[in-house]
């Protein structure tokens, strides 16, 4: 493949198992005292990953829930180890997951506006000096020595996607959000990801819209129980997961008979 | 993985700290600069209340001068203070930024290092100009002030240790606060703080060097409160005892650095 940015080799990745775990010390000291001590236990989450994605490629990722989805895009974005395997990325990583988790409620919009710039990778100095363009295009102008809190869910939606999408992304990681604020607010979102998507951006998506992924996404890789079932044109990719989802359907069915 | 592709990874964890630490600082006192000398009023109110409670069976120990048992009540006091504040606002560091570490590519070990780094700033700015000019006022030597410096710095090191370690401990064991409670309040009572160190038995007395508290603070009291040169070996074990807390924090916080993901 020319010019690879994202590449995944051999990956497999195994989460501790956190449902059973107690979290708690004096549990466990008593536990182990009475001789009834469960060791805890992984689970592997993605087996066996190869894949390759290029400059400027738009990549969708679909499956069922559980399958893996955002456990990969978790890997590729650094954030999660894998077990085996590499991963190799050249340009640096936007991720635009569940918008405001950076916010810090007590603290005004512009002082949250630097610190999830920064978090997100820019620098103090030059988020100060973003802060008016971010305002704006949020329209949150006259919002920006009030505290987060006050800002309803949809002005904080707006405000996180302002900021995310104001640093320039080699790779940009979508997962779910593209339905923030009211028809006006998600048109300019629209917009602004139209722009990504035409300036050689390179996206990777996870959506249950298979739809969108059709029509949007170059490539789509279907993931099943943390495999990669499918990989190919997005036309193809989703063709095929409808099907299979289809024919599950009908067996189902046909055993309740 | 920066903003910045010229960036280089220092200059990338000296900007989390540092925006990190700004937020810790504002969250704690919304913009009132005066809020630090607030860090003040606890320990003078502790060391007014033992004077008066203790002085007159103590001072004895201290030249006969109930103004020396004060001091080095304060002294004593404004260290441990630091200590447990300091420690116990970074134990739930990781957990509270479990949500952050999820979303971004962020390096865990800045959630604990910006709530030392939010204290000691607040130990700098608020109680070392105190201890300043305490030392200039009683050991009447001005170089003593530079020399504060050394014990402060061994305080602050022992502290990110300890913060590393209870930090990491808590990712596991949510009911590490309630135990890390008493841990410091027997930490605070085997330092000498309103007792002097000659009231304890001889057998047990050299149990206290086991708290790595206590060197730091009788360095501390020394240099503010003395004519005579401090005592160099005291601050070279403040020192020592602070550095070896220091790797074993940092052993414990990075063998278990990517296990955190998956329970935090």
């Amino acid at each position: 493949m020319p010019d690879p940015v994202v590449t995944v080799n051999g990956v497999s990745l195994e989460r501790w198992m956190r449902d059973e775990y107690a979290y708690d010390l004096k549990n466990q000291i008593f536990s182990i005292l009475e001789g009834r001590h469960q060791k805890q236990t992984r689970k592997a989450v993605l087996s066996d990953i190869d894949l390759e994605i290029a400059r400027g490629e738009k990549v969708g990722l679909i499956g069922a829930n559980g399958a893996g989805k955002s456990t990969l895009l978790k890997t590729i974005c650094g954030i999660l180890y894998p077990t085996s395997g590499e991963v190799s990325v050249t340009g640096n990583i936007v991720p635009l997951l569940e918008l405001g988790a950076g916010f810090d409620p007590e603290l005004p919009v512009i002082e949250n506006i630097i610190l999830y710039g920064v978090l997100l990778g820019s620098s103090r100095k030059a988020m100060i000096e973003k802060v008016p363009a971010v305002l704006q295009f949020a329209e949150l102008q006259n919002y920006g020595s009030v505290p987060v809190k006050v800002l309803s869910s949809g002005m904080a939606a707006r405000l996180g996607f302002a900021i995310a999408t104001d640093v320039r992304p080699d790779i940009l990681i979508l997962d779910e959000v593209l339905s923030i604020g009211d028809e006006h607010f998600k048109q300019k979102c629209r917009r602004r990801l139209d722009q990504f998507w035409h300036e050689h951006v390179t996206v990777i998506v996870v959506s249950h819209e298979l739809e969108f992924i059709r029509q949007a996404c170059d490539r789509a890789i279907w993931l099943e129980n943390g495999r990669i079932a499918y990989d190919g044109p997005a036309r193809e990719t989703v063709g095929r997961y409808l099907a299979t989802i289809e024919r599950q359907a009908m067996e189902a069915i046909a055993s309740l008979r | 993985m920066t903003g910045n592709p010229s960036a280089s990874a220092g200059s990338r964890f000296y900007e989390l700290v540092h925006i990190l630490t700004l937020r810790n600082l504002k969250v704690r006192y919304r913009g009132s600069v005066l809020g630090i000398y607030w860090s003040l009023l606890n320990p003078i109110i502790m060391t007014a209340v033992y004077s008066v409670i203790f002085s007159a069976t103590f001072q004895r120990y201290y030249q006969g001068s109930a103004l020396r048992y004060a001091l080095a009540v304060f002294i004593g006091l404004v260290a441990v203070n630091f200590f447990s504040a300091a420690t116990t606002s970074a134990l739930p560091a990781l957990v509270s930024g479990g949500l952050l570490l999820n979303k971004i590519k962020l390096p865990p070990v800045i959630f604990p290092l910006s709530m030392i780094a939010a204290q000691s700033f607040q130990l700098i700015v608020g109680i070392v100009p105190a201890l300043a000019i305490i030392t200039v006022l009683i050991s009447r030597t001005p170089y003593h002030v530079l020399l504060l410096l050394l014990p402060i710095t061994a305080l602050i090191i022992l502290t990110t240790g300890v913060a590393f370690f209870v930090s990491s401990l808590y990712v596991f064991f949510r009911d590490i606060p309630y135990l890390y409670e008493l841990v410091t309040f027997l930490l605070w009572l085997t330092v000498p703080i309103f007792y002097p160190v000659a009231i304890i038995p001889e057998q047990v007395r050299a149990f206290l060097w086991i708290n790595p508290l206590y060197p730091v603070i009788e360095s501390l009291r020394q240099i503010a409160l003395e004519r005579a040169t401090p005592d160099f070996l005291l601050m070279g074990i403040a020192a020592l005892e602070a550095i070896v807390v220091l790797a074993l924090g940092w052993l414990v916080f990075a063998a278990n650095r990517r296990k955190f993901m998956d329970f935090v």
